[in-house]
């Protein structure tokens, strides 16, 4: 109860203007890690789910790696082990990269489930009409199973988001490395874990709270 | 089989004996506590009584809606306290236990309430007719069978949670990331060159190793199961 009783909204306020770049910051990368990861995982969830030869394949591999592996490990090698390669990468680029890359992998199993989940009779309706193969998977494939996935893919986004914590391993000033680097030179943990919470949890459950709303607004009719 | 450089037995030989064990503990603890805490949890959750169901929401939406490492950097930051007799000061192993375990077990309640409301009604009744109450009729009858159903999702968290321990790392917690770390910066500073991409990439490689026939399993009891 002492611990309570010391805690200080004060102290929030005073360092809002880090905390503010903070989370900025790690709304900058988690926006790019989300965008990314959402073209990542329409293309190859199209190419999973169309089994286009050798494509398709080396999805399989990406999807698996990425999602067997640790993705702190992937940021070290991103960040540690690509420039011996000869491939040097700025902390924000590893940042955005590094959830993209990790982000896509989860995505493509989501959106390759949503679109395996269309019922060939709708493609071969699309034929029918006289679409192109391409054409098919826009007007038909493209509209229902992105649907489908959008939960999966919004969990996906959601876990993307938080990833970007990790960060504070390599440095880049986002919400958690500012707190936690105010935190090291004052002891103020109480403080700082509620504003991380409160800046977390706001995001997350506003997302998942979406997930609920978007459901219910784009359930497809029961029989497909 | 190409020949390996000279420098990377030592690193690997340490990196397996040191690390590993440290990583594979952390996981087996982590995993174990989930299991318990969230199948009670999940189970309680199923009882129709809205302030202890809003409880459990909360406790499962909080440790979900984290990420993982705020949870380890506050419980290990978390000032040594007094729980009547008892002194507790967590070190950087327990705290990182402690965090996994706290989000392990709010995706296993999440779970197994979903695994326990599956169950149909009629074992309910047919257990209540054999004379068993809510407790008897949980743990000898409805709760045996949900767990069957959540084999394949235990394996896929034992699999997040192994990979989740890196978080540790942050902490200083000797797992095997960190123990690779350490290698890292050995030879950086004796010998200028570390080596970053061979022992990183070992480290995913045998991350890898663990983690996939895992998640096959998980798979195939999913097909087996359902």
């Amino acid at each position: 109860m002492r611990i309570l009783a010391s805690f200080e909204w004060s102290f929030i306020w005073d360092n809002r203007e880090q905390l503010w770049e903070g989370f900025k910051n790690t709304i900058k990368a988690a926006a790019i890690g989300i965008a990314g990861s959402f073209a990542i995982g329409l293309v190859l969830g199209a190419v999973r789910a169309h089994r286009i030869p050798v494509l398709s394949q080396l999805a399989v591999v990406y999807v698996e790696v990425i999602r067997n592996t640790p993705i702190l490990v992937q940021i070290f090698l991103l960040y540690y082990g690509a420039p011996e390669l000869g491939f040097h990468f700025e902390t924000f680029t590893v940042a955005w990269l590094a959830i993209t890359i990790w982000g896509g992998a989860f995505n493509t199993e989501n959106f390759r489930a949503g679109f395996e989940a269309v019922p060939k009779r709708l493609r071969e309706a699309g034929y029918a009409l006289g679409f192109s193969p391409f054409k098919t998977f826009l007007n038909v494939t493209l509209p229902i199973g992105g649907r489908i996935a959008l939960p999966s893919s919004i969990n996906t986004y959601i876990s993307v988001l938080k990833n970007t914590s990790l960060m504070l391993v390599i440095g880049y000033p986002e919400l958690t490395s500012v707190a936690s680097n105010i935190q090291a030179i004052t002891f103020r943990t109480f403080e700082m874990f509620t504003i991380l919470a409160i800046a977390y949890l706001v995001i997350v459950w506003t997302l998942s709270g979406l997930i609920r709303l978007l459901e219910a607004r784009l359930a497809l009719p029961e029989r497909l | 089989m190409p020949e390996l450089p000279d420098w990377f037995r030592p690193v690997a030989e340490y990196m397996l004996r040191e690390g590993l064990p440290e990583t594979l503990r952390l996981a087996a603890i982590a995993v174990t506590a989930s299991a318990v805490i969230g199948v009670l949890l999940g189970t309680l959750m199923t009882i129709k009584f809205r302030p202890l169901q809003w409880l459990i929401r909360l406790y499962i939406e909080v440790w979900r809606g984290l990420p993982i490492l705020v949870m380890v950097l506050f419980i290990y930051w978390l000032p040594d306290y007094r729980v009547g007799p008892f002194h507790i000061q967590l070190n950087a192993y327990m705290s990182a236990a402690v965090a996994l375990s706290l989000w392990g077990s709010a995706q296993v309640a999440e779970a197994t309430r979903g695994a326990v409301q599956s169950i149909p009604k009629e074992q309910h009744e047919a257990a209540a007719a054999l004379g068993f109450g809510w407790v008897g009729r949980h743990s000898f009858v409805i709760v045996p069978q949900a767990l069957r159903r959540l084999l394949p999702p235990m394996v896929s968290l034992l699999v997040n949670i192994i990979q989740n321990t890196t978080i540790a790392f942050v902490i200083g917690v000797n797992e095997f990331l960190q123990s690779g770390n350490r290698q890292f910066e050995n030879l950086t500073t004796q010998t200028g060159n570390g080596h970053p991409f061979t022992i990183f990439g070992f480290v995913l490689v045998v991350f890898f190793a663990i983690s996939f026939p895992l998640t096959l399993l998980a798979r195939y009891l999913e097909r087996r199961l359902v």
